[in-house]
């Protein structure tokens, strides 16, 4: 037992595979790009990497993803994050356009999402209530919310005459956040970074740090794994719970403000449609488990950037339209998570051959 | 069953063993956790397949087989947790997945509920059959279980350690619907830890250790010591059992608590005093337990810790240095998908959440002294919880609140699905934390466990203390008189 194995190459890649497969699956998808660019006749350079690191998939339903990921390893369910973030957006828009002030902004921006999560939290934690039906509920009121409201006030507050919420250009800090934060980079040699994917970069860091190495992280996936055991060494389950809800809903403030800046306006009646799927969806292609307790928030790094690479395949083939976009975003989803599950089965098989054989 | 083997990941946990179990035969099987009992029975059930070697039943041979092949064949296991479905009737779980039905797959009620009555009437058991399962209490439950097996009417009943959820009568009345399918020329194969059980009810046994086959026979022709010696093997001795150390002032006072479970309950408890509550299953001492901890409501009365009363949920009572080991450890203790290292250190975070960040090195200097003293065998506490043994995941739990400092530990069941040697380890662990000056507070069904570590013994019927004996006076015979009310009826 206690005897030194060496190292083995194939073996370090089999748990690279099993305990980090999202790598994996971006890699490959990271590939097919880069070949159906080359099919193209075009060349794949640094500055497809750059798109796919800026993609609203990326930077906006990632950053919710990294919120919904706490969310789901504690065994619940966020659906209000896409309305969640129109709302927000719409609030934070209001607030640049009638004040002008940059740091007003943001903290509006982050206020309102952390008051929209903490009506999620409360109802869930305290009064109980199921989390699916819960943010149900949300999910049609927020955007509803944002429906009404843009209609109802003038175009001269909303920033734009075509039921939008859009940042007021003629105000001084618009150029600040539209075109040196929302649109711009850094550059490195040819290789250009947008400051948004830094931003979402940095928070994913902070997030892996806090669910990996806090004493609140670790209460997070001890309710996620057992609840009532959890409970009874201490951990204030409906604390925990609550408060993953707050701190996604603070994220979706993040989301708005880089709604905001990095394409400039909010449309409540077409914006951030089906987000709330698409984070679900990066955090299952980051490896988290659904029924909770278990998972890695990085995985939901390369969940986002599978996604957004995906959308970039399909339209960098001219053939395929954008309306065909969520079947293949459909089928690597049921791909991924199939040779997920199937495939320790397969192995098992497999090695009860060669044993019986 | 010749020549059974099995291996997980490498590890043999089946050597090359052999079960016979003739027709009306009962018999026992035997050996500590991690002996290999539950593997045997899973391949034998159909439920694992084996390496190799054979089952012959009735007599065909079966390789392979599917878990309905050998209930097809005719034999039921009663699994040793609960697998009764919450949400049906008594009926419907009976008939549970072999339901009656007309065409169309409508199904007969009536008749469903007419042959449970019947086969309760039968067996004699008092369970309504169209009450809802999560109504009944867990001694019916059990009773249910067996009943549902009972009603596939299988050649050969496999019992694992059906014992541990029932009382005395509902015991008593168990050997008595064995010895009358024993009677009717069926075998039963029974696990237990429980001696006397075993030496009252079964005609043959089978010792496994480690995976090995290491004893087999007649019962007739053992003792209880022989076997428990083949069990545990030769390299553990009796431990020290019971001694006696100064007590300090109260350190815990309960005035007049009354719940739902129990009423004007009255208690002191003295520093590094070892107090047992005991009585049947319901009596209310496991509520009372847990009420001092914070974990079960109360109506009216006050708990006081250390001369303050102290009244709230878990983290009040933690905060003022209470401790509990819950009892059902899978449901209640295990935070199945982190490690140990983590699973002990939850408690202490919740109570020191500043830092908030954790820094493993000095985690893991506060967990190796524990480890050491407690005797957790793991081969690392990155280890994940489920890879330990129940006896190594209980130390596991206790390693939880010793690392807050606790001074008072409350014990709910926790020798409960424990094998004989983990058993003596945690006895042992509770004499050295009492005499280190811990309180300690124990809540068990089992009399010898109380007689050898326990200075007081209060005894619960019906939610209410109806004994409270000094350590010489704790016998199972009076213990037992109290717990059944027998002495109140007697004058």
């Amino acid at each position: 037992m206690e005897k030194k194995q060496a190292f083995r190459p194939l073996d370090a890649l089999s748990s690279l595979w099993r305990n980090h497969s999202y790598v994996f699956v971006f890699v490959v998808l990271l590939v097919i790009y880069a070949i159906t660019i080359e099919a193209t006749g075009k060349t794949f350079n640094t500055g497809h990497i750059s798109a796919i690191l800026s993609s609203q998939n990326t930077v906006i339903v990632g950053s919710m993803a990294i919120g919904q990921a706490l969310v789901i390893i504690t065994g619940q369910i966020d659906l209000s994050v896409g309305s969640g973030m129109v709302l927000t957006a719409g609030v934070t828009s209001l607030v640049f356009n009638l004040t002008g002030s940059v740091p007003l902004t943001i903290l509006a921006a982050l206020a309102t999402g952390v008051l929209l999560g903490t009506i999620n939290g409360v109802l869930v934690a305290y009064a109980k209530m199921p989390p699916f039906i819960v943010t149900l509920g949300t999910m049609l009121i927020f955007r509803s919310l944002a429906l009404w409201a843009v209609r109802l006030i003038p175009a001269s507050i909303t920033g734009s005459p075509s039921s939008q919420f859009a940042l007021d250009s003629t105000k001084p800090g618009y150029n600040w956040l539209r075109m040196q934060f929302g649109t711009g980079s850094i550059k490195l040699g040819s290789f250009a970074i947008p400051y948004v994917s830094i931003l979402f970069i940095v928070i994913l860091i902070l997030f892996v740090l806090i669910a990996t190495k806090t004493k609140y992280g670790k209460s997070v996936y001890a309710v996620g794994s057992n609840a009532k055991a959890a409970g009874l060494a201490g951990v204030s389950v409906q604390r925990v719970k609550a408060s993953v809800f707050i701190v996604t809903g603070l994220l979706v403030g993040v989301a708005a403000i880089i709604q905001e800046c990095k394409v400039g306006n909010v449309t409540p009646a077409t914006s951030g449609m089906s987000f709330e799927m698409y984070s679900i969806a990066a955090v299952v292609l980051g490896g988290i488990a659904m029924a909770g307790g278990r998972g890695n928030v990085l995985g939901v790094l390369f969940g986002a950037l599978s996604y957004a690479t995906v959308v970039f395949i399909i339209v960098s083939i001219p053939a395929l339209g954008a309306d065909i976009q969520n079947t293949f975003q459909g089928l690597v989803l049921i791909l991924v998570i199939l040779v997920q599950t199937a495939g320790p089965s397969i192995r098992e098989r497999f090695r009860r051959k060669r044993v019986t054989s | 069953m010749t020549g059974m083997s099995k291996s997980f990941d490498g590890n043999l946990v089946l050597d090359d063993v052999n079960l016979t179990v003739e027709p009306g035969q009962i018999h026992a099987l035997l050996g500590e956790n991690g002996a290999g009992k539950s593997t045997l029975l899973n391949i034998l059930a159909g439920v694992l397949p084996a390496d190799a070697g054979t089952i012959v039943f009735d007599g065909i041979t079966y390789h392979d087989a599917s878990i309905n092949q050998m209930e097809a064949a005719g034999l039921s296991f009663v699994h040793q947790e609960l697998n009764v479905i919450n949400d049906l009737t008594v009926s419907e779980n009976i008939f549970f997945n072999h339901e009656l039905t007309y065409p169309l797959g409508v199904l007969k009620r009536s008749q469903m509920l007419a042959e449970t009555q019947a086969l309760f009437e039968r067996f004699a058991v008092d369970i309504n059959p169209t009450a809802k399962v999560s109504d009944l209490k867990t001694g019916q439950k059990q009773m249910l279980e067996i009943c549902r097996a009972l009603h596939l009417d299988a050649k050969l009943m496999i019992l694992d350690e059906p014992t541990t959820a029932l009382g005395n009568d509902e015991i008593d009345h168990l050997f008595a619907l064995i010895r009358q399918l024993k009677a009717n020329g069926k075998s039963v194969i029974f696990v237990s830890h429980k001696m006397p059980e075993i030496f009252q009810i079964a005609d043959t046994y089978t010792v496994l250790r480690n995976g090995q086959l290491v004893s087999e026979g007649s019962i007739a022709d053992t003792t209880p010591l022989a076997v428990t010696r083949a069990m545990v093997g030769e390299h553990r001795g009796t431990t020290a059992g019971y001694r006696q150390r100064p007590l300090g002032d109260v350190v815990l006072e309960v005035s007049s608590l009354t719940s739902d479970a129990f009423t004007g309950v009255n208690l002191k408890v003295h520093r590094g005093e070892i107090l047992a509550l005991t009585g049947l299953a319901g009596c209310g001492a496991s509520e009372l337990l847990q009420s001092m901890f914070g974990a079960f409501p109360t109506l009216s009365g006050t708990i006081e810790i250390g001369g303050k009363p102290v009244s709230g949920g878990i983290g009040a009572f933690a905060r003022h240095g209470v401790g509990m080991l819950p009892t059902n450890r899978k449901e209640n203790s295990v935070i199945p998908d982190v490690s140990v290292l983590e699973n002990v250190y939850l408690a202490e975070h919740c109570l020191a959440f500043w830092p908030p960040y954790i820094v493993k090195r000095r985690e893991l200097e506060r967990y190796e002294p524990l480890g050491e003293m407690l005797g957790i065998r793991a081969a690392s506490p990155d280890m994940g919880i489920n890879s330990l043994s129940g006896g190594n995941q209980q130390k596991v739990f206790l390693a939880r609140w010793l690392n807050t400092d606790a001074d008072i530990m409350l014990f709910d069941n926790p020798t409960q699905g424990v094998d004989v040697g983990a058993k003596e380890d945690i006895y042992e662990l509770i004499l050295d934390l009492a005499d280190k000056g811990k309180t300690i507070v124990i809540n068990t069904l089992e009399i010898p466990e109380i007689q050898k570590v326990s200075d007081r013994c209060v005894v619960l019927y019906s939610g209410a203390v109806v004994a409270d004996l000094p350590h010489d006076a704790i016998n199972e015979h009076d213990v037992m008189a109290y717990a059944t009310n027998a002495i109140d009826a007697r004058s």
